[in-house]
């Protein structure tokens, strides 16, 4: 199992309609990595103005999902990219 | 000389109008050429209205975006059914075919949004999402959006 993952659980920001967020999700689940995610789009309005705020300072834009994994920041689903930063 | 009015046809999905086709009458099932909406026909005091008579149902948000399709000569790709499950969603958490993958539940992104109806996929080959795509590129998946 991937060094990253035994140190710092993955976050996933998601939008619960988005079919790419739920390709991110599944790839995940398939190679068995535990992870923390939020579905912004459900938060109650002052959460997801806080997550939205958040999410956009990170990464220049309103985008899903994103994925961070320590220090790498991962915004669309990018299974070369999560491979990679995973380790696996 | 004064130029002769065109009578046009509301649209509530695009909120467009497009021209009143000669024959047309109440009640008629017509296909909005903008957005590919079905509609019915209305006269009303402000003029002529589009209804949706299968408003919030799957077959409408199918029949739309294939309609869409057809008009601009557009292709799907194997995403098209994860694609129509998020417009379900939205549908169902708020209230209409808002496109799945933004945040914003605005008419401006009703599907199919602004910037596809505007020419997006003219433009980048496929629409926000990668529902639609240009029929002279090839379909890879799933494409990392900007």
């Amino acid at each position: 199992m991937a060094d990253s993952n035994s140190k710092t659980k993955p976050m996933v920001y998601a939008l619960s309609t988005c079919p790419y967020c739920k390709r991110t999700k599944r790839f995940l689940d398939t190679h068995k990595i535990e992870y923390d995610f939020v579905d912004v789009d459900l938060l109650e309005d002052s959460k997801q103005d806080e997550a939205l705020d958040k999410l956009e300072k990170m990464t220049g834009k309103r985008s899903f999902p994103v994925v961070i994994i320590g220090k790498e920041i991962i915004v669309g689903h990018d299974e070369e990219k999560l491979k990679k930063a995973l380790k696996l | 000389m004064i130029a002769q009015r065109v009578t046009r046809v509301y649209c509530p999905v695009c909120l467009q109008r497009f021209k009143f086709v000669e024959g047309w009458k109440e009640g008629d099932l017509v296909i909005c050429p903008i957005c590919g909406q079905k509609l019915r026909l209305e006269k009303t005091l402000e003029g002529w209205v589009g209804t949706r008579p299968e408003k919030g149902s799957e077959k409408e948000i199918r029949e739309r975006s294939d309609e869409f399709a057809r008009i601009r000569g557009y292709k799907f790709n194997e995403m098209k059914e994860d694609v129509l499950e998020g417009l379900l969603g939205k549908n169902k958490l708020f209230g209409d075919f808002y496109c799945p993958c933004r945040m914003m539940h605005v008419p401006e992104y009703q599907c199919p949004c602004q910037p596809t109806r505007g020419g997006d996929v003219e433009v980048n080959g496929k629409c926000y999402c990668g529902f639609f795509w240009r029929k002279d590129l090839g379909t890879i998946d799933p494409p990392p959006r900007p």
